[in-house]
């Protein structure tokens, strides 16, 4: 499997190195991302319809367990305070696989929310099934959404920011840059990242 | 999506290798070189788990999987005689394995593919320690994943003491004038992200990048291991000075043999004594001089695209940097001249001559191969549900290894170490004149196969169920299938015949307290392998041949609805019950 991976990222490679001459390759967006329906730690139900003044959304898919996702509660705090009021809340989803990891069981997202005094929704996504709509790879994984008509439109994709040990020493803000590029009107520069932490492994469906 | 590009920490590396005038900034961008901690036996408690490290100095932190720290695991001190436990802990978002690379062992608590630890499970084996004192190490080898999750950093080091090596006047003092040097190299992209690659374009001892470190002015003593993924390393000083080889694989050497390179292959060790005496002040760099490799050594080549590129092939490159301080108190200044009396075994007593090869197969596509070729094992590809042989339990071998590939593939063979008889027709030099387990099987030259031959004895541990591994120690070769298995047998030991019955269990109490006992019908009976799972199929507990006198400890459990499966010793068959642990407690 990693050997497929491998030999794709060459082809990735070669597709980089021949496209950078011109400095304009683009993933193209994705826009069949699909609205969800997802139990908070509230108890409460909780869809991206629910916020009708929504101009878009920062998708954090994190977990209790890793360690490099453990390093991000503060900054997804200061995100959402920051950009929920100018129309991009932040919603975090838990989409790992609690077989393997009880830490990550609903009981225990609750009690991290609460002890991290989280200020956005924190979803169980127990089946596993929006992180693979959203090919979710690592924890966290961020995806910035932007509202086309009706439709979720990623403009970012990939890692929350360039350092997770010290984030006194981050120099690329990824996930705020992009809002702020959306909410000025402009696009977004740095569009897709290596989301890096804990793979996301997806339970073999029955 | 995405981009695999070198990172401009690679063009540093490129400045800093190829820049002559810039000798201080050379310098002050070297890091302290990290040297794990040790921990005594004989009760091991080990925990791996993905985690991250600050590996390049500057920027973001790198994902890796450490064993009780966050990356490669403590050096483990055994003694010769003790029985040593574990308690391994997978914490790991996959299942792995730990294989006690060198160890004398029952299969059954080796680590090779079969001893799967999926994740959330403790593993607790044990053995007798009777290997040397050596060094010796221990790393995942879960098929087809050994690659990647030794790229991680998955891994540690084994000393092992005996009262021969303990009497000789040599350095001991971990760290001090004994310092371990695990050499690898690795890839970095442009997120400082390790990528899983056979050749990487960054050295790395003990997990530091650019490392130097301050050895004291007298006599020092290095155990180096090839924990690369591939490359060999042609090892010697800056200045071309001689060391000493004391040890090899599996023990000392009978005198330190005088060298001034010493080639390395993957998997391989040796410990050296090096005099820096009266060198206070001094520096000296452990090189690889590899641009005098040949191209099917790995790290020969000189490949400047495709999947082996890499920036270190068939170059002479810095390993680690070392300053001369002062000395210790009570130094050894002086390099022994007799070590050991080893015993090696004779050719006159071997019971069989097996004969393998190794050959290049084109069209392989399952699993897929990263190079033209897949190389494989007398022309097959590693199948886990075959047992190549039958090694009947005492015998004596000889092992003739034929190669007709075009590339060297450095052998390993589980549960024995090995004399090397001869490499070519020729004997083995001096230094690999003692125990080994890894031996390196040259490429075809001159439309010339190669031959190796070694001698080992399969003493102790006969198991028809759980076998035992021989493989190429190149992490991709092995992944993509240069490895076959053989089993050890007890002739001698009576059919099974028994009536199913007499294997039947019973567990009490139940519900639980902190200790469960199983209660055979057959009172003789004796369990080889113990699952205990939860309700949801976790496996929680693996339990390789438990005793079971003292009842298992269940303690950690918490209240619910558990199975305990077993397999017995004597039908090998397997029956599973449930127990409940009590609220109460």
């Amino acid at each position: 499997m990693m050997k497929y991976a491998f030999l794709s990222s060459l082809t990735l490679l070669a597709v980089a190195l021949i496209s950078l001459p011109s400095f304009d390759f683009q993933a193209p967006p994705i826009s069949d991302i699909q609205d969800f329906r997802l139990k908070n730690v509230d108890g409460r139900m909780v869809s991206m319809k629910d916020f009708p003044d929504a101009k878009g959304f920062i998708i954090i898919f994190t977990c209790n367990h890793c360690p490099f996702a453990k390093l991000y509660p503060p900054r997804l705090n200061a995100l959402n305070e920051k950009y929920k009021p100018l129309g991009y809340p932040l919603i975090a989803i838990s989409s790992t696989d609690t077989i393997l990891y009880e830490e990550d069981t609903y009981p225990k997202m609750v009690e991290k929310a609460t002890s991290e005094a989280f200020n956005f929704p924190y979803l169980f996504d127990e089946t596993q099934s929006v992180a693979q709509n959203f090919k979710a790879q690592k924890t966290p994984h961020a995806y910035v959404l932007q509202k086309v008509k009706r439709n979720w439109v990623v403009r970012y994709n990939g890692a929350i920011d360039d350092n997770g040990g010290e984030p006194e020493a981050v120099t690329q803000a990824f996930v705020a840059n992009a809002v702020d590029a959306l909410l000025a009107g402009k696009e977004v520069a740095v569009k897709e990242t290596k989301s890096i932490g804990c793979q996301i492994y997806f339970r073999k469906t029955k | 999506m995405m981009h695999y590009t070198k990172t401009s920490y690679l063009l540093l590396l490129l400045c800093s290798f190829t820049c002559t005038m810039c000798q201080t900034q050379a310098q002050q961008s070297y890091n302290p070189l990290w040297i794990p901690d040790t921990l005594a036996g004989p009760d091991f408690n080990l925990t791996l788990k993905d985690t991250f490290a600050q590996l390049i100095p500057k920027g973001n932190q790198t994902i890796t999987a450490g064993i009780n720290g966050k990356i490669w695991g403590p050096t483990l001190i055994m003694h010769k005689g003790e029985t040593v436990h574990f308690n391994i802990q997978n914490k790991l978002n996959d299942s792995t394995t730990l294989h006690w690379h060198g160890f004398h062992l029952p299969a059954v608590m080796d680590g090779g593919p079969h001893q799967v630890i999926p994740p959330g499970t403790v593993w607790q084996p044990y053995w007798k320690v009777t290997n040397n004192a050596a060094t010796y190490w221990y790393h995942p080898h879960l098929h087809e994943m050994t690659e990647e999750q030794i790229t991680k950093g998955l891994g540690g080091l084994i000393i092992v003491r005996d009262e021969i090596e303990s009497a000789l006047a040599l350095p001991r003092t971990y760290s001090v004038d004994d310092i371990p040097l695990v050499l690898t190299d690795r890839d970095f992209n442009s997120a400082n992200q390790f990528v899983t690659v056979p050749y990487g374009d960054s050295m790395m001892v003990n997990g530091t990048l650019r490392a130097q470190h301050t050895v004291p002015a007298q006599v020092v003593r290095f155990r180096i291991l090839n924990g690369a993924i591939e490359r060999s390393y042609n090892i010697g000083f800056g200045d071309n000075r001689a060391f000493y080889v004391i040890g090899s694989d599996g023990g000392l050497l009978n005198a330190p043999v005088s060298v001034t390179r010493y080639l390395l292959h993957a998997g391989e060790r040796i410990e050296i004594l090096v005099n820096f005496g009266g060198q206070i002040g001094q520096s000296v760099d452990i090189k690889a001089f590899n641009s005098t490799l040949g191209n099917f050594v790995a790290g020969g080549e000189n490949f400047s695209n495709g999947p082996f590129a890499n920036y270190l092939g068939k170059k002479d490159f810095t390993m680690v940097h070392f300053n001369v301080g002062a000395a210790t108190a009570n130094p050894i200044t002086t390099i022994p001249t007799v070590l050991t009396n080893n015993v090696l075994l004779n050719v006159a007593d071997a019971n069989i001559t097996r004969k393998l090869t190794i050959s290049d197969s084109a069209g392989v596509t399952n699993p897929p191969i990263l190079g033209p070729n897949a190389f494989i094992i007398n022309h097959k590809l590693f199948d886990i549900n075959y047992n190549e042989y039958a090694v009947p339990l005492g015998n004596t071998e000889i092992w003739q290894i034929t190669s007709s590939s075009i590339f060297g593939h450095p052998f390993h063979i589980h549960d024995v170490e090995f004399n090397i008889i001869s490499v070519n027709g020729a004997a083995p030099a001096p230094a690999q004149a003692g125990w080994k387990d890894v031996v390196f099987i040259p490429g075809r030259t001159g439309g010339q196969n190669a031959v190796v031959k070694f001698i080992a004895r399969f003493e102790d541990y006969a198991d028809t169920l759980h076998p035992f591994m021989y493989h190429c120690h190149i992490a991709l070769h092995e992944d993509e299938g240069m490895m076959g298995q053989f089993i050890v047998k007890d002739n001698a030991a009576s059919a099974t015949t028994e009536v199913d019955a007499s294997a039947d269990f019973a567990l009490f109490p139940n519900p639980a307290q902190d200790r469960l006992f199983l209660r055979f019908n057959d009172p003789d009976m004796l369990a080889y392998y113990i699952r205990i799972t939860d309700a949801l199929g976790r496996t929680l507990y693996m339990l390789p041949q438990p005793d079971l006198h003292a009842g298992l400890d269940v303690s950690k459990l918490k209240a619910g609805v558990y199975n305990l499966e077993c397999r017995d010793t004597k039908t090998k068959k397997s029956r599973t019950k449930r127990f409940v642990m009590g609220n109460n407690r």
